[in-house]
């Protein structure tokens, strides 16, 4: 049997064009995944100074609390809250809530009942929140 | 294990880690963000038992469900019994290592060891 290539590796996987919003919201749910870990790590390690003194505390909150800080922890809090509310809309989309009943896929092929509009109204709103959620926590953090 | 129960499991940790990380965002809310943040005070929350448990649970939630779904990417890119393995192994000693580095921190703060 002849091996098949991955042709487009990464950037097929990357690619939110082709396939509408629900392969956005795929792609969008793994690299608010990663960012979120990357910065779970981050934070584990920025809290562990403080066995090391207050000096050493202050020091790194120094780092922190600056301008690019608070845009990083806004985007942290952006990053949150779309992978919760997505991650609630997949839980409960392999759970069968809100995809529509199953069924034989007859002439003329309309749309599979699980790309229905319950669910991109899921997407669009997880985007609607994480908006509003980053713009609350600059507010909080700039103390506007 | 198998991989539905490893779903499950990703999925039950998720549902636990945001009804803890909403109550850990709480403690920073229940004063001025940057006075919550001042030495004395996060001494205080490191030294404060149940808040100190809290932590410590969110640590194990969040790196079993961020390796696991790293491991879960890692996968979707490319298959290999040697590769998935490698994956499998390197995410679990990642976790590991996340949650003994974490746990250190929560238990020479909460000691008073500082």
């Amino acid at each position: 049997m002849e091996k098949q290539t991955n042709r487009e590796g990464i950037k097929g996987w990357l690619n939110p064009t082709r396939y509408g919003i629900e392969r956005f919201a795929y792609w969008l749910m793994r690299l608010t995944g990663l960012g979120l870990l990357a910065y779970f790590v981050a934070h584990i390690i920025e809290t562990s100074t403080i066995v090391d003194g207050k000096d050493a505390w202050d020091k790194m909150l120094e780092l922190t609390q600056t301008t690019e800080g608070h845009i990083i922890l806004a985007l942290v809090i952006g990053m949150s809250v779309f992978h919760t509310v997505n991650g609630i809309r997949v839980m409960l989309g392999q759970g069968g809530i809100g995809v529509g009943k199953p069924g034989r896929p007859d002439y003329p092929y309309n749309k599979p009942a699980s790309l229905n509009n319950k669910h991109k109204l899921c997407i669009y709103a997880s985007i609607g929140l994480a908006a509003l959620a980053m713009l609350y926590g600059l507010q909080v953090m700039f103390g506007v | 294990m198998r991989e539905s129960v490893v779903m499950k499991i990703h999925y039950g940790t998720a549902l636990g880690a945001v009804a803890l990380v909403a109550i850990h965002i709480l403690f920073r809310m229940t004063q001025n963000f940057a006075d919550s943040l001042e030495f004395e005070s996060v001494i205080a929350n490191y030294e404060f038992l149940p808040y100190a448990l809290l932590l410590e649970v969110i640590l194990v939630l969040i790196s079993i469900h961020g390796f696991n779904g790293l491991r879960v990417i890692l996968l979707e890119l490319r298959q290999g019994r040697t590769y998935e393995k490698a994956v499998t192994y390197g995410c679990i000693a990642a976790m590991a290592a996340v949650i003994i580095y974490g746990s250190r921190t929560i238990l020479i703060a909460g000691m008073g060891i500082v």
